[in-house]
């Protein structure tokens, strides 16, 4: 038996953001998250975690957020899996103002609440649904 | 017969001889006598080149002068002689100055009537035509009963030092004219230094915001990382933490508030880097301020405050970078919905004239635009308090802000002036006449476009 969890990767340089993040979307019992710190690690995390949505900060040493978000473009585990960017790069208003969209990819300004992060992942996911006996 | 021998021998003789010594004596007494007056002219002349005074008298009989004498220094003074004073009794009234006659007139009576006039000054026409200033004081002279029965007049000349007080004069009010005109060309200075002073000040602030914007990005990304860390940590804490702790609740709710209240002057010191990055595209001014609306639509709806529209159909297009024109409607319509925490009307208007023809549009925020210039005009009325009148002249100052401490930085209004400004349009907010405030935003529209 298994949860039909929505599987979330967290990628940021900042450890208190991806593990206060995970914390809280643990903690809704909807979500299964794993989490990144270092961008030139990410896509290999990414390919073997498997996750059905990436928040991905921009600003990040190494591989930032544009170039990283490439790669798992490009990569055929990852195709078709939406990325979310989170970013302290651009502000609430320009985000409202785009629509959540800017350049075509979605996007989260820093600093969000839990609120808001659930309410993007259902965007994209749809609403969480009760667990199901149903294998993957 | 030659009384002194015949014309030969020895009487003869002698007689010559004596004659010459004679003669040459004489002829040598009278060559001495010449020099002697010419000498003696010489020195009369020295002497009367010196004299500046004279003396004339004035014989009085019932009460009135009976015959005047001018004594010899009169030449000297005024070029005629004492002769030619006698000869011609009204020569002296003649000499003097016609604008001085009165005056002279006038003391010559005081002294019959047997006064002492203080001396007078006047002046008098020389001889050889100059004018030439006298001093005349008079000294009446009476008998044992104390009738005036004649006066002297002391005459003196006094030109060199009237023209000496006039050059002073002159000098002094030349010196007058130098002063006022250095301490109005200090005060020029004076003046031109304080706007040098205020410009400098000017160009400082600005090339300080310039740096703050071009700090604010990287400030923004250092900040909001950690603003993040504590937001996400306060919503972990609100889920976890014992219910029914009032005090909790709280205090998680104050942090929540000031994390937001930090995030939103990261994002004005963000706006106000952003400001130059500008791509103005022909734009519909109406569809861009229903936009606006619509992003804040659920503050609205929060606020309980009624919207009213007057958007004037077939506006020109406008060359307008829209996200930044977004921003603009959106600060003053936040602006307007926190005036009114009491409830309210929120009017926005949009028409387009020729400019002038909007008395509304009067004042210096709108010296830029010519008459009969075609402009498109956005207003964005409210119904609440207004703004203290002597606050308006700083409304645009950055971090000038008429709010409640933690309702906004006041950065926002003068990041909206920057964007208008570089648009090339105009912005003018003031109280409206009844009540509320009143922002006018005036556009140019394109060339092309037609009323």
């Amino acid at each position: 038996m298994k949860n039909e969890k929505k599987r979330i990767l967290i990628v940021d340089d900042e450890p208190s953001i991806t593990r206060l993040l995970k914390l809280n979307l643990d903690q809704t019992g909807d979500y299964e998250v794993a989490t990144e710190n270092v961008s030139n690690a990410a896509l290999a995390t990414a390919e073997e975690f498997r996750p059905d949505l990436i928040l991905l900060d921009v600003m990040m040493p190494g591989l930032d957020g544009g170039n990283l978000a490439g790669k798992f473009q490009a990569s055929p585990r990852l195709k078709g899996v939406p990325l979310v960017f989170l970013t302290a790069a651009i502000t609430r208003e320009e985000v409202r103002a785009r629509h959540g969209v800017v350049g075509g990819l979605p996007f989260l300004a820093k600093p969000v609440n839990l609120h808001e992060v659930l309410g993007c992942l259902e965007r994209h996911l749809g609403a969480p649904r009760a667990p199901v006996t149903a294998s993957r | 017969m030659y009384p002194f021998g015949g014309p030969a021998g020895a009487a003869g003789s002698i007689l010559p001889s004596k004659i010459n010594m004679h003669t040459t004596f004489l002829v040598q007494e009278r060559n001495k006598a010449e020099q002697a007056v010419q000498e003696s002219e010489q020195r009369y002349k020295r002497l009367l080149a010196s004299v500046t005074d004279y003396v004339y008298s004035v014989t009085v009989e019932h009460d009135e002068s009976a015959a005047t004498s001018h004594g010899p220094g009169c030449e000297a003074v005024t070029g005629y002689t004492s002769r030619e004073f006698e000869a011609d009794p009204f020569l002296w009234y003649r000499m003097i100055h016609s604008e001085d006659r009165a005056a002279v007139t006038a003391q010559a009576e005081r002294v019959l009537r047997g006064e002492t006039p203080p001396p007078l000054e006047h002046r008098i026409f020389h001889k050889d035509g100059s004018i030439r200033w006298i001093r005349n004081t008079t000294v009446p002279h009476k008998d044992e009963l104390g009738r005036l029965i004649a006066y002297d007049g002391l005459v003196s000349d006094i030109t060199e030092r009237k023209r000496a007080e006039e050059q002073l004069e002159r000098a002094y009010a030349e010196l007058s004219q130098n002063e006022a005109a250095l301490k109005t060309a200090l005060q020029k200075l004076e003046t031109a230094n304080k706007e040098l002073q205020t410009t400098q000040l000017q160009l400082i602030q600005a090339a300080k915001l310039e740096s703050v914007g071009t700090l604010a990005a990287g400030v923004a990304h250092e900040v909001k990382n950690p603003l993040q860390t504590i937001l996400m940590g306060v919503d972990y804490l609100a889920n976890n933490l014992p219910g029914g702790k009032n005090n909790t609740t709280m205090v998680l709710s104050d942090m929540r508030d000031a994390v937001v209240r930090a995030n939103v002057i990261v994002r004005e010191l963000l706006q106000l880097s952003a400001a130059t990055d500008f791509e103005p595209k022909e734009e519909d001014l109406n569809g861009l301020v229903e936009r606006s609306l619509w992003l804040i639509n659920s503050e609205i709806i929060a606020s309980q405050i009624s919207v009213v529209r007057k958007l004037e159909a077939d506006l020109p297009r406008v060359l307008l970078d829209r996200n930044k024109m977004e921003q603009v409607f959106i600060n003053l319509f936040i602006n307007a919905l926190q005036a009114m925490s009491q409830g309210g009307v929120l009017t926005v208007t949009t028409r387009h004239r020729r400019f002038g023809e909007d008395l509304k549009m009067s004042g210096p925020a709108f010296s830029q635009f010519k008459l009969g210039e075609r402009v498109v005009i956005a207003e964005v009325q409210d119904t609440g308090q207004g703004i203290p009148e002597d606050h308006l002249p700083r409304i645009f100052d950055p971090f000038f802000t008429t709010k409640p401490t933690g309702i906004g930085t006041g950065l926002g209004l003068s990041v909206v002036k920057k964007i208008i400004d570089l648009h090339g349009g105009a912005i003018d907010i003031r109280n409206a006449p009844l009540g509320g405030v009143l922002v006018t935003l005036v556009l140019k529209t394109e060339p092309e476009a037609k009323l």
